[in-house]
């Protein structure tokens, strides 16, 4: 299990847009399973009660930038790397979450061309699947002069 | 949310050019990332999302419509948007289907593509009145 500060120390988002509050299982460079709470007072509830289908997929991706940073991390704890959300295929919406609803993350990595890595991913709420589709995430060694982000 | 400026072009049931214009103390670069500020590629996304939904209500005259996002494929984002930086979404129809319309949409930074997706739109129209 991995909390807040954990996850904090491998992605580099923050308040508003650090979209992952808790891993609850992680293989480093696998696979992961993560949740997002949705409560009150967020700022995306601003006039709406559902969590934007957009922000899932910025969620699903946050798991999988663990799942790479934290192998990453492993190897070298001192290296610098560098996520890239590269691209999204064939993602389905089901419905959306809901507030009051805690949404399960899961990803699993299932190709990867040298630094780019496609991953099948899946979110459920209510114990029953909200969306799946394939996300691409683009990740290697920072180049040395510039800071860790995107 | 809206993540759209202006609608700059529309032609009913055919295309939209919408706009936004990034500044640096929009609320969400804080914590995407600190001190290096980048517009989260989703929500570039969310403005290709927007942009269709326009359209699609723009192109009904009557009815009360009711969209919601029921699939994307072929997302890419190609290049980092950043402060400074005028972003116009390109939206095109390119089918109509029984209560689905797709899109192919690009959002663009000086002509170059910065992001580039498929939108499939769930449609339902509710009618209300009716026509003499």
């Amino acid at each position: 299990m991995m909390e807040s500060h954990e996850i904090q120390s491998i992605l580099p988002h923050r308040y508003p847009f650090l979209l992952v509050d808790r891993v609850l299982e992680i293989e480093p460079g696998k696979k992961g399973v993560a949740i997002k709470n949705l409560t009150g007072g967020e700022w995306f509830f601003h006039g709406h009660h559902f969590y934007p289908p957009v922000l899932l997929l910025e969620s699903l991706a946050q798991v999988g930038g663990i799942v790479l940073g934290s192998k990453a991390k492993e190897e070298n704890p001192e290296g610098r790397v560098r996520g890239l959300f590269a691209g999204v295929s064939n993602f389905q919406f089901h419905r959306c979450a809901v507030l009051g609803e805690q949404i399960t993350l899961k990803v699993e990595v299932t190709q990867s061309l040298t630094s780019l890595y496609r991953f099948a991913a899946e979110a459920l709420a209510g114990g029953e699947k909200i969306a799946s589709g394939q996300i691409l995430l683009s990740f290697g060694r920072s180049p040395s002069a510039e800071p860790n982000p995107p | 949310m809206v993540v759209i400026d202006r609608v700059e072009e529309l032609e009913r049931g055919e295309r939209i050019k919408g706009s936004k214009l990034i500044t640096a103390d929009e609320f969400y670069l804080t914590g995407h990332f600190p001190g290096e500020p980048i517009v989260p590629g989703v929500l570039t996304l969310e403005g290709m999302v927007q942009s269709a939904m326009i359209l699609l209500a723009e192109s009904h005259s009557r009815g009360r419509l009711h969209c919601s996002l029921d699939r994307v494929d072929r997302v890419k984002f190609k290049r980092a948007i950043v402060p400074g930086d005028r972003v116009e979404f390109l939206v095109r129809v390119t089918a109509k289907e029984e209560g689905f319309w797709k899109f192919k949409s690009q959002a663009q930074v000086g002509g170059e593509t910065a992001a580039e997706a498929d939108v499939i739109l769930k449609v339902a129209l509710q009618e209300v009145g009716f026509e003499l």
